[in-house]
């Protein structure tokens, strides 16, 4: 087996707002690369991603195919305070799921 | 007769509450697809880049806007391996609903969507994939209108494998 990837999330908080910085371990396939013999890799890639601050929702990004491996987002939230909790989950088309969460530091 | 009529209605009020129930335990079992159910497929599957802002940000004015700052590549303009471009998005507009990231060239233009809460402002960044030198497009529907903005990008190596 190869490496586990985790994904990683960090938030830190700034002069008056907070950055939220999101990289989730998936290969994002789009259904048309090929493999070492040449076969087609089938369709593998992260739909909806969502983030939560304590109890609110924040951010909902859906994806397309053409969202680079491993994708990487970063946003800022307006305001917010040490220790304010940030949560995400994503889903991909095969039902695969993720969920981190991180404390604003 | 009225016998057969009886049985007849039971059998049909057991039908009719045994459909509910079951009714019931799909929504129920649904619920953790709900997720999936909000994914635009048809935006996101279509083939023109006018068919794909259309089913994501509907009928609107679209103005061509410099209220958006908008970099792709890097350096800008510019990316040596398409399967991971950084692009990175501000703009002063305020009551942000939704952004659309359009890649003209790609099989699927329309790359993703950012879904913003008012808790939630720019800039913005992320990486895409570009197939081959294309434009690449940031669509920002606000208060009703369309700002749009868009970037020309060479690529060397294309990535959309």
């Amino acid at each position: 087996m190869g490496l586990t990837v985790k994904d990683r999330l960090r938030a830190k908080l700034k002069a008056d707002h907070t950055v939220v910085r999101i990289l989730l371990a998936h290969p994002m396939h789009t259904g048309r690369g090929k493999d070492e013999v040449d076969t087609l890799i089938p369709v593998e890639f992260i739909q909806d991603i969502r983030c939560w601050r304590n109890e609110d929702e924040v951010l909902s990004i859906k994806c397309g195919t053409a969202t680079a491996r491993n994708p990487y987002f970063s946003f800022q939230l307006v305001g917010g305070e040490q220790g304010d909790k940030i949560t995400v989950r994503w889903v991909d088309n095969i039902g695969a799921k993720g969920l981190s969460e991180t404390i604003v530091k | 007769m009225d016998n057969i009529n009886k049985q007849r209605r039971t059998l049909l009020k057991g039908a009719i509450s045994a459909s509910t129930l079951a009714l019931v335990a799909a929504s129920g079992l649904l619920l953790p697809q709900r997720l999936l159910a909000h994914w635009p497929s048809d935006a996101f599957t279509a083939e023109t880049v006018e068919d794909a802002l259309l089913a994501l940000l509907g009928e609107a004015e679209v103005v061509d806007d410099d209220a958006l700052w908008f970099k792709v590549g890097s350096p800008p303009s510019y990316a040596v391996n398409g399967a991971t471009v950084p692009i990175q998005l501000q703009s002063k507009l305020e009551n942000i609903e939704r952004i659309a990231i359009i890649v003209e060239k790609n099989p699927n233009p329309l790359a993703m969507s950012f879904d913003l809460s008012p808790a939630c402002q720019l800039p913005l960044k992320s990486m895409i994939k570009i197939a081959e030198d294309s434009n690449v497009m940031a669509v920002i529907r606000a208060e009703g209108r369309l700002y749009k903005t868009t970037r020309f990008v060479e690529v060397d190596i294309g990535g959309c494998a």
